[in-house]
């Protein structure tokens, strides 16, 4: 205890603001009658700290520094305290009339999504093992209670179960894997442990590797890598849709932070040690993820597959670790984000109006609403990497620093699965656009097949528009964007 | 020391081979919980043979039992719950989903 | 007198079963290990720890095996009491202390209840499912690895230290005060979930 330990309390302003928010909302909702507040008061309560939070961020971007050693504030952490608060806000922007049609524990429910931002947060700042430990378990547990909240579901409490069964099978493996580093390294400081691994790990070999495996293991699941993804299809189908965006958003933007965190700080001097594994696991997640994709019926496990095809294209970026390609990876992640928010905002509008989430109850939108029509597609094309969207710039960035990296075999099966990936993403448009709600192609002179033209509600409208407008700016002009990808990634390697 | 270690891994997998062999949730619950005292096993050995510092183990270890408790009590919120829709508590019987 | 009492048959099998195990495999267990240590082949604490390891392994076949949901809760304590020895052969008393209170209590009775509440003792699909022989094979697998890697290590392992309980204290709260705070979170979580998620809700919805 010789050495001064650093308390700044200053540093935790975000996290303070959103485990505040947390509190006030489940203490709002369960007096609202006292209160006298209305329905809608909560989740415009949620989204003041979620702003407030990426204020706060902002402001304090310029502080850096670590708390007790356990905890680093830098322009990595600031990236994903902004980038997961702003998806909370827009998540809850844009699902509250679901919510409040479909969620009983509405304050509940609000609480445990402020609870899984705070989480990855965690995990993005950490510094040492056991404080990523309990973000990696804040935000999961967080997650396996929304999953299973939608109590009139009853897919949701099924969903719920193998998420939190296997979920903890996931945990205990990846606790195992950091006990096994912690034994060969001696300590679970980021920094000491680098510092052990890059004199001498000869020994202790073995146990490390398969620490090593273990943690990509645990880390995989979270992050849904095939061969780690069985969960990913059920949860997200199973989920209420506000869930699965965050799911699908916050969930894999934490887990690719603490990837990042982890492979490029103290895992770094036995890079030789995963690569293999994870070059393995990023080619099985790319090929089975879109693969699987091709033959779903369901728009959720569609884009369960399509996310899980995503993180294997990620993963490439882990494969030649530096940091050319850990800003890249990031440049992509926000790109995804944007993208991946704007298609599940867009479909949680469409299901308010039709109650269903079935590809095939797509049909004729391009007639009843051709705003929202145009939303998806372009989600969608963005996400299949077409230019002029975020998804393409992103993409080429990403693939362009693998294959710079010298994977350029990876690289071109990733070009391949792209393209299949087209294919699914165009059997949607081809629903919308193509076809009529009675399976005719579209005609004209018949308009009423389709029912009649809906609109969408203001927030709708705006959160939808926000994010469109997001996909089609980081496509055109990426700069901004990279530059704080880049800005994040070089202090990751400080 | 490799004594511990050892338990310690023939305890890990036995909870493994409990996951995936058990179909009822409760007996997955009791199996993961064998996995996570594997794992407490290993950090207080850690902790006690080579942490120069001694203590960090010992407190991953403490923080490992809580969560392991935690989880306990969460997930068998949601097997009640399952159990009020089904009537069992087996998970062949989530079905809805493909699993 | 024994015989008069109203014993349920399947409480016969499992004395038997008890009585078998106990003859054929603990008494010639228990022998060896304390021939060896009579020979001053074993160590007192060797001795210790081989009889714990061979408690907390039983417990834990019993907890994986045992086709009676109660017996399989039930051998988890006796797992995790017997863990709760080691932790006192590593001299951390706190940790022993904690791990009774833990399992012994607490997750015991959560289980217990968990299962009174779902009947689970009644529910006639506790049997394992098909793919058993995988799983064995696997879990074999598994364990074999992680057992070579454990061993195959050369740690560079000092003299087992004590863990002064006022430090770790002092430790936990101070220089781990962090995570602490965040696991208070997750257990608010865990609670405020169970609780909403369990719940029996008034009106006529599904759950």
């Amino acid at each position: 205890m010789s050495e001064v330990v650093q308390f700044n309390y200053s540093l935790l302003v975000p996290e303070y603001v959103l485990a505040v928010t947390a509190g006030v909302v489940l203490l709002a909702d369960a007096f609202r009658a006292e209160l006298k507040l209305g329905r809608g008061t909560v989740p415009w309560m949620v989204v003041a700290g979620a702003v407030l939070t990426v204020l706060a961020s902002i402001v304090t971007a310029g502080r850096t520094g670590e708390f007790a050693g356990l905890f680093a504030v830098d322009a990595f952490t600031t990236f994903f305290r902004v980038l997961l608060a702003a998806t909370l806000a827009v998540v809850v922007v844009g699902s509250h009339e679901f919510v409040t049609k479909h969620i009983r524990h509405q304050g509940e429910f609000y609480t445990m999504l402020v609870f899984a931002t705070l989480g990855g947060t965690v995990m993005a700042a950490s510094r040492e093992l056991l404080t990523a430990y309990i973000g990696v378990e804040l935000l999961s547990f967080s997650l396996y209670v929304a999953v299973s909240l939608a109590k009139r579901d009853p897919r949701s409490g099924e969903a719920g179960l193998k998420y939190v069964l296997l979920g903890g099978v996931a945990s205990a493996t990846l606790l195992y894997g950091m006990s096994l580093i912690y034994g060969a390294a001696g300590s679970t400081s980021y920094g000491l442990i680098a510092e052990h691994l890059a004199k001498d790990s000869e020994g202790v070999h073995m146990a490390l590797v398969l620490g090593l495996a273990m943690v990509i293991a645990g880390l995989g699941f979270k992050a849904s890598a095939v061969p780690f993804h069985m969960w990913t299809p059920d949860a997200y189908e199973g989920a209420p849709l506000p869930v699965t965006a965050i799911l699908s958003a916050t969930s894999k933007a934490a887990a690719f932070a603490l990837i990042l965190r982890l492979f490029a700080g103290p895992l770094l001097p036995v890079l030789r040690d995963w690569q293999w594994m994870i070059a393995v696991i990023s080619l099985l997640t790319m090929v089975f993820g879109n693969l699987i994709a091709l033959q779903q019926t369901n728009i959720k496990r569609l884009l369960a597959y399509s996310s899980i095809g995503q993180v294997g294209f990620m993963l490439m970026a882990v494969v030649t670790m530096s940091d050319v390609s850990a800003s890249a990876l990031l440049l992509h992640l926000g790109g995804y984000l944007v993208t991946n928010l704007a298609v599940f905002m867009a479909v949680i509008a469409l299901y308010n109006q039709t109650g269903s989430e079935e590809i095939s109850d797509m049909r004729g939108l391009a007639e009843s609403n051709p705003y929202l029509a145009l939303v998806i597609a372009a989600g969608l094309f963005s996400l299949s990497g077409m230019p002029l969207l975020a998804g393409f710039t992103t993409k080429f960035i990403l693939f362009q620093a693998a294959a710079s990296g010298g994977y350029l075999w990876l690289v071109s099966i990733a070009v391949i699965m792209s393209t299949v990936s087209l294919y699914y993403y165009l059997q949607v448009v081809r629903q919308m656009y193509v076809l009529q709600a009675d399976g005719s192609l579209i005609d004209p002179q018949s308009p009423d097949v389709n029912g009649p033209r809906w609109r969408l509600t203001a927030t709708g409208y705006v959160v939808t528009a926000g994010l469109l407008a997001g996909v089609v700016f980081v496509g055109l002009y990426v700069s901004p964007l990279a530059v704080a990808a880049n800005r994040a990634a070089a202090a990751l390697f400080s | 020391m490799e004594h511990f270690l050892g338990l310690s891994g023939v305890l890990f997998a036995l909870g493994f081979y409990g996951v995936l062999a058990r179909r009822s949730a409760i007996l997955i619950l009791i199996s993961v919980e064998l996995m996570l005292a594997a794992v407490s096993i290993n950090f207080i050995t850690f902790a006690t043979y080579l942490d120069p510092e001694r203590f960090t183990g010992v407190i991953f270890a403490i923080f490992a039992i809580t969560i392991a408790a935690a989880e306990v009590g969460l997930a068998l919120g949601i097997v009640l719950r399952l159990f009020r829709d089904r009537g069992t508590s087996n998970v062949d019987a989530a079905d809805e989903l493909k699993w | 007198m024994l015989s008069r009492l109203p014993l349920p048959p399947q409480l016969d099998r499992t004395i038997t079963l008890g009585a078998v195990l106990a003859v054929g495999v603990a008494l010639p267990y228990v022998g060896v290990v304390l021939v060896l240590a009579a020979m001053g082949t074993l160590s007192v604490a060797a001795v210790v720890f081989w009889m714990l390891a061979a408690i907390i392994v039983a417990g834990a076949c019993g907890a994986v095996f045992s086709n009676h949901v109660v017996h399989a809760a039930l051998s988890l304590v006796i797992a995790a009491m017997g863990i709760a020895g080691i932790f006192l052969l590593l001299a951390s008393e706190f940790l022993a202390l904690v791990q009774v209170l833990v399992y012994g209590g607490g997750v015991t009775i959560l289980l217990l209840f968990g299962l009174m509440l779902t009947n689970a003792t009644e529910d006639p699909l506790v049997t394992d499912g098909t793919q058993k022989p995988f799983a064995f094979g696997v879990g074999l697998a598994m364990g074999a690895v992680i057992v070579a890697a454990m061993v195959g290590s050369t740690w560079r392992a000092g003299e087992p230290m004590v863990v002064p309980f006022a430090e770790l204290g002092v430790r936990l709260y101070r220089d781990f005060g962090l995570p602490f705070e965040i696991a208070s979170l997750v257990l608010i979580v865990a609670l405020v979930g169970a609780i909403a998620i369990g719940r029996r809700d008034q009106d006529g919805d599904v759950s």
